[in-house]
């Protein structure tokens, strides 16, 4: 059966340790100074009313994907259930897709020279039905991922329970990662 | 710099830069001294006298094929991965204006050579290795009932080359700046102007003894025209950004306010490529004299002018987001 995967980045539980951009690392072997993803934090209000607020970068895995379309060899391409990958001998580093992605998602590859990209960790760890790095090792559960077909996964049962907004919607790239937002705001 | 969450170099970095802007600029001046070259041929050459082709033709006929290809080595070793270059050949992606851009390019080359090969074949007859292509001149001149035919049709080539650079960059939503419909006639019509300057300049150049006061002056009315044009054509893009509201108003605020970019455009851009060969054309037009002074002058701001629209376009559209 399509699956509908989902992932769902808890804003309001992510304490901005760094561990979900670690395990990536680790178990993609990115460059060194390269990211797949970065979890940015600003601190926002005057003291001390402060907040922080935390952000998640990565591909957000576009249904609607910019960087297929762009794509003039089809190195970039979608797969069935929906996920964007990167054939890497297809791909002549144009870099057209990473001026496509409005997520800055992309990068150039320093040994393969070609586009890189986060991949849900399909091959290595999802196709074998083992959760992505991130969302493993993430040590408060701000991030969940499972398939919305199945309605007993946990994102299925947080679909239900929270109010979502999926990252630059009005682009309508019908991202895969849904973000529950901040919800503390700032006390003045 | 160095954060908690690590290098942002990688989000800074500038994906498309000067070979890009480069070769946009060297497409369309091929596309538009294709286009000036055949106006020419159409519109004034019944009454030239002194040879049968006219220096614009000759320039045109020089220009397109020798821009486009330095154009298509630029393109090629911008690439990551410059010898992976012929999967471009072998997977097509249609919904992909680069795909589209290597079709035309695929018909466009070999035309404009061709083109080439016809207008200098005096010149080349001359040559012992005229030997080698003289099948190939021979099989092309048998057409030459069509020549009308092929004419226009190298005409609409050219018209899809230079729309179809500002249609490369207009594809990409993620960017304010270039996603505007704008683009396409904005590069196509300075493309056009560029064409103009380059071919009177090579045609004092090169070809003086065919040269026709009639003809320079019929694009110096042109050049007036197109520039007319271009202006309002900037000022609806920017427009365009302004009322799209969001991040778009955001950018067009940035990029025409702030640093480099910003002097770029209002000084390169707008000063030296659009008010001043304003100026000069006027004057030139007005004074009724044929000054080589005031056209080699006038030629080069309008180059200048077209390469830093380009560059500022490639540049300021990529910085300039409005994140
Ligand atoms: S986030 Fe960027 S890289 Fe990922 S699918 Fe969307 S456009 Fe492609
Ligand atoms: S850089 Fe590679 S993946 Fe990206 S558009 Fe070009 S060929 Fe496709």
């Amino acid at each position: 059966m399509i699956k509908k995967y989902r992932m769902i980045y808890d804003e309001n539980l992510c304490i901005g340790c760094q561990s979900c951009s670690i395990a990536c690392r680790v178990e993609n072997n990115v460059s060194d100074s390269f990211f797949r993803l970065q979890v940015r934090m600003e601190t926002r209000g005057i003291f001390p009313s402060l907040s922080m607020q935390f952000s998640r970068h990565a591909c957000v895995m576009c249904e609607n994907a910019p960087c297929v379309s762009v794509c003039p060899t089809h190195a970039s391409f979608q797969t069935k259930d929906g996920l964007t990958h990167i054939d890497e001998r297809l791909c002549i580093s144009c870099k057209y897709c990473i001026v496509a992605c409005p997520y800055e998602a992309r990068f150039i590859n320093p040994h393969t020279k070609a586009v890189e990209k986060c991949t849900f960790c399909f091959e290595n760890r999802v196709s074998k039905e083992i959760l992505p790095a991130c969302v493993s090792i993430c040590p408060t559960e701000a991030l969940s991922f499972g398939d919305l077909n199945d309605k007993n996964s946990t994102v299925s049962q947080k679909s239900h329970k929270n109010y979502f907004t999926f990252p630059k919607e009005h682009l309508r790239t019908f991202p895969k990662v849904t973000l529950i937002p901040h919800k503390k705001g700032i006390k003045s | 710099m160095m954060n908690v969450w690590g290098n942002m170099a990688q989000y800074e970095a500038i994906a498309w830069s000067w070979e890009i802007a480069v070769y946009l600029f060297l497409a369309g001046l091929s596309s538009g001294s294709t286009i000036i070259g055949l106006l020419v041929k159409w519109n004034r050459h019944e009454r030239n006298t002194y040879s049968i082709w006219d220096a614009m033709i000759k320039s045109g006929a020089i220009t397109a094929p020798v821009s486009i290809f330095l154009g298509l080595m630029l393109l090629i070793f911008d690439l990551g991965k410059p010898f992976s270059f012929y999967w471009l050949f072998l997977s097509y992606n249609f919904n992909s204006v680069m795909t589209l851009g290597v079709l035309f390019l695929l018909i466009y080359t070999p035309t404009v050579i061709v083109f080439m090969v016809l207008v200098f074949e005096q010149t080349f007859v001359k040559y012992r290795a005229y030997i080698l292509i003289e099948w190939l001149i021979d099989y092309i001149k048998s057409f030459h009932h069509y020549s009308k035919i092929i004419e226009y049709f190298l005409f609409a080539t050219a018209l899809c080359i230079g729309a179809y650079t500002g249609f490369l960059l207009c594809a990409i939503y993620a960017i304010p700046m270039w996603n505007s419909p704008i683009l396409p006639i904005l590069f196509l019509t300075s493309g056009v102007s560029s064409g103009i300057a380059v071919n009177i300049l090579i045609g004092l150049l090169f070809f003086k003894s065919t040269m026709s006061e009639e003809s320079v002056k019929y694009l110096l009315v042109l050049d007036l025209r197109v520039i007319l044009t271009e202006i309002p054509l900037i000022g609806i893009l920017f427009i365009g950004m302004g009322y799209e509201g969001g991040d778009s108003l955001v950018a067009l605020k940035d990029a025409l306010s702030t640093g480099l970019w910003a002097f770029i455009f209002w000084f390169g851009v707008i000063g030296v490529g659009l008010l001043l060969p304003l100026l000069t054309v006027i004057i030139a037009l007005k004074s009724h004299v044929y000054r080589v002074g005031y056209i080699w002058m006038n030629s080069i701001v309008v180059i200048l002018g077209v390469i830093m629209l380009r560059y500022y376009i490639v540049y300021a559209g990529q910085i300039y987001t409005g994140q």
